[in-house]
C-alpha cells in the first residue's frame, strides 16, 4: 500500500459511488441491508425478555452483519472490481490504495454499524435490558466490521472471481460460525471448548454476552456483571479479535492483488 | 509548462527488463529498453503485438515492478514517488474497465472526485463528443464509447503527460481521426505524449518521434523519415515476371500475392531500365506501382525478422 496522506475527501466520493452501485445491484443490496434485520426475529421467540435469548439473538445478529454486507459483499465487490479491471484504471489516477480498499468496505461496514445500533431500541421494545456496557458493545462491533473486512481482502487474494466467492469464503464462514454453535453444546470436554473460544465467533458472542447483557461466563443465564465488571470480563475476547484482525490485516496486505491473473 | 524542450526528457528508460513468470517457464518480455521521451512530444511507440510495448508502458505507469534497469517519469521515480506523480500525468490502459451499472456522466463524476484540479465533466463530455450518450449506463455503450470515455478520464486531469495505450484499437475510422485531433491538441497545450500503437499511419501522422519494437528491444528510433531512410525503394506490377537481373539499382526480386515486386537503391533508374525492357519486348506492365521507402517496409522487414540490424544511414537518425 502506498504511502503518503489518506484523503478522506477521495474515500467518501467514492464510497458515495460504491453505495450507489449497492443499491443498484438487487442480490447485493438484500445481503447488505434486509439480510441483517432478520436475526432480530429471534428476540421473539423461547422465554421473550431472557437474556440469554437476547443474547443469542444478538449475537446471530452481529454475526451475520459481520458475513454479509461486510465479509461477503466486501469480497464480492473488490473481485469483481479486480475482475471489471475497474481496480487497475482507478489505480492510474490519484487514488492511494487504501483508500480505494476503504471506499470498498465502507458501505458494508455502515450498513453494518448501523444495523448493530439500531438492535438497541429493536430490543427494548422487545423486552429486553439496555446494555450493560453499551460502549463495550458498540467497540466489540467495530471490531468485528474492522475483523471481517480485514478477512474479506485476505480471502480475495486466492478468490479468482465473484463467483468464486461463494466457495472461497466458505472457510472463514465455517470458522466463524462454528465457535459459537459449538460451545453451546453441553458436555463437551475442557480442551475443545478452550480450543472454540479462540475462534473470532466465540470472542464475538462473549463480547456480546458480557458488554450488553453482563453475563459471566459461557453458562450464565442471569445478569451478574456490573458496568465496571465488564471490562476486565472482556479483555479475553477482545485480546482475540484484534489478534485475528492483525494476522488477517497483514496476509491481506501481503497477498493484495489489483488485477485479475493474467 | 515546457519552457525548454531541450531539457530533460518526460520519460527516460535504461536497460529496462521484465519477466514473466520463475524457473524454465519465465519468459523475458521486455529485453533492455533504453527510450527517452522528450518533453513537448509526441512519441510513438510502435510494435506487432506482443512485441512488449504494453509490457514497457505498465512499468512506466508504475504499476509493474521492472526485473531489471531504471526508469524515471518526470524525473521521478513510477513507484516511490507514485502520489507525486499522479498528480501529473494520464495514463489510458490498453485495456480497463468500467461499473456497468454508473452512467457516463456518474462515472465521469465517480472519477473527477479523486483528482487535484478536474476539468469540468461537462467540458469532457463536450470534447469526446459523449453528450448524447451521458445518461447511458456503461453497460449500454459501444466499445469506441467506451474508450472515449476511458480517455475522458485520462484528460481529465489536465497532465503533463500522458500515456495512451493503443488508444484508437477498436475505434471506428472517423472516431480514429477525432483521437488523433485531440492528441495534437494535447501536444499544443505544451503536454507530452507518450502513445503506443500498431498502427504506421497512425504512427507517422502523430509522431514527432518513433520507437520501434520488436521481441522485447527496440530497434529502431528516430523521427519517420530518418527510420525510412537507408531502405529500399519498391516497385511492383500485376503478374509474375522474369525480369532481367541487370536493372539499375534492384537488390532483390519477390514474387508475391501474384504480383512482383522489386526492391531498390536507386527507384527512378530502376524505374527507367525496366521501362526500357519492357517497351523493346512489349510487355504491358499492369497495376504498376512505384513508391519511396515508407515506414511500412521499414516495419515489415523488422517484423519478419528480415532486418536485424539498423542500416549505417538509419543509426545517424537514432538516438544511440
Amino acid at each position: 500500500m502506498t504511502s503518503g496522506q489518506f484523503s478522506i475527501t477521495r474515500t467518501a466520493n467514492l464510497a458515495r459511488w460504491n453505495l450507489v452501485l449497492l443499491t443498484r445491484n438487487r442480490l447485493a443490496f438484500v445481503y447488505a441491508v434486509v439480510m441483517p434485520l432478520l436475526p432480530l426475529l429471534l428476540l421473539l421467540t423461547g422465554d421473550r425478555g431472557a437474556p440469554s435469548v437476547g443474547a443469542s439473538a444478538i449475537t446471530t445478529m452481529l454475526l451475520v452483519v459481520g458475513l454479509f454486507p461486510v465479509y461477503y459483499n466486501v469480497l464480492a465487490q473488490f473481485v469483481s472490481r479486480r475482475d471489471e479491471l475497474v481496480l487497475k484504471r482507478m489505480r492510474t489516477g490519484e487514488v492511494r490504495d487504501a483508500e480505494l480498499v476503504a471506499s470498498i468496505a465502507l458501505p458494508g461496514v455502515a450498513s453494518a454499524l448501523a444495523m448493530s445500533v439500531l438492535a438497541v431500541p429493536v430490543a427494548v421494545a422487545l423486552d429486553q435490558e439496555l446494555p450493560v456496557n453499551a460502549l463495550l458493545y458498540l467497540a466489540g462491533a467495530v471490531l468485528a466490521v474492522v475483523m471481517f473486512s480485514a478477512f474479506a481482502f485476505w480471502t480475495a487474494a486466492w478468490t479468482r472471481s465473484a463467483e468464486s466467492a461463494q466457495l472461497t469464503s466458505l472457510p472463514i464462514i465455517f470458522i466463524v460460525s462454528f465457535g459459537p454453535l459449538f460451545t453451546s453444546i453441553p458436555g463437551l470436554p475442557d480442551v475443545l471448548r478452550d480450543l472454540a473460544e479462540l475462534t473470532p465467533g466465540s470472542a464475538m458472542s462473549e463480547m456480546v454476552r458480557v458488554g450488553w447483557f453482563g453475563l459471566d461466563g459461557q453458562d450464565a443465564t442471569k445478569t451478574t456483571l456490573d458496568f465496571a465488571e465488564t471490562w476486565s470480563a472482556a479483555a479475553g475476547p477482545l485480546v482475540v479479535m484484534v489478534a485475528w484482525t492483525l494476522i488477517a490485516i497483514s496476509l491481506a496486505r501481503r497477498s493484495m492483488r489489483w488485477e485479475p491473473r493474467s | 509548462m515546457n519552457d525548454d524542450p531541450g531539457s530533460k526528457p518526460a520519460v527516460r528508460v535504461r536497460g529496462l527488463r521484465r519477466t514473466y513468470g520463475q524457473g524454465h517457464t519465465a519468459y523475458e518480455a521486455v529485453r533492455g529498453v533504453d527510450l527517452d521521451v522528450p518533453a513537448g512530444s509526441i512519441t510513438a511507440l510502435l510494435g506487432t503485438n506482443g512485441a512488449g510495448k504494453t509490457s514497457t508502458l505498465e512499468v512506466v505507469e508504475g504499476l509493474a515492478p521492472a526485473t531489471a534497469g531504471e526508469v524515471s517519469v518526470l524525473g521521478l521515480h513510477p513507484v516511490a514517488d507514485r502520489a507525486a506523480i499522479r498528480r501529473r500525468t494520464g495514463v489510458l490502459l490498453q485495456r480497463s474497465g468500467f461499473s456497468g451499472d454508473l452512467t457516463v456522466r456518474e462515472t465521469l463524476r465517480q472519477w473527477s472526485g479523486t483528482l487535484t484540479s478536474p476539468r469540468p465533466v461537462d467540458e469532457m463530455l463536450g470534447l469526446l463528443s459523449l453528450e448524447d450518450r451521458a445518461d447511458v449506463r456503461m453497460l449500454a455503450l459501444s466499445g469506441g464509447e467506451t474508450r472515449r470515455v476511458d480517455l475522458a478520464g485520462a484528460l481529465m486531469g489536465d497532465p503533463e503527460l500522458v500515456i495512451l495505450d493503443e488508444p484508437t484499437t477498436g475505434l471506428d475510422p472517423e472516431s480514429r481521426r477525432a483521437v488523433w485531433r485531440l492528441v495534437e491538441g494535447l501536444r499544443e497545450r505544451g503536454a507530452t505524449v507518450l502513445i503506443t500503437t500498431h498502427y504506421l499511419e497512425e504512427a507517422e501522422t502523430l509522431a514527432d518521434r518513433l520507437e520501434i519494437m520488436h521481441a522485447g528491444q527496440i530497434v529502431r528510433s528516430g523521427t519517420p523519415t530518418e527510420i525510412a531512410k537507408g531502405h529500399p525503394s519498391t516497385i511492383s506490377f500485376a503478374g509474375a515476371l522474369e525480369v532481367p537481373g541487370d536493372l539499375a539499382g534492384v537488390t532483390r526480386v519477390v514474387h508475391e500475392h501474384g504480383r512482383t515486386r522489386l526492391e531498390t537503391a536507386a527507384l527512378q533508374r530502376s524505374v527507367t531500365d525496366l521501362m526500357v525492357w519492357a517497351a523493346h519486348h512489349e510487355i504491358e506492365l499492369a497495376d504498376f506501382d512505384a513508391r519511396s521507402p515508407s515506414l511500412e517496409s521499414v516495419f515489415l522487414a523488422i517484423a519478419d525478422g528480415r532486418d536485424p540490424e539498423p542500416s549505417p544511414l538509419v543509426a545517424e537518425g537514432s538516438l544511440r
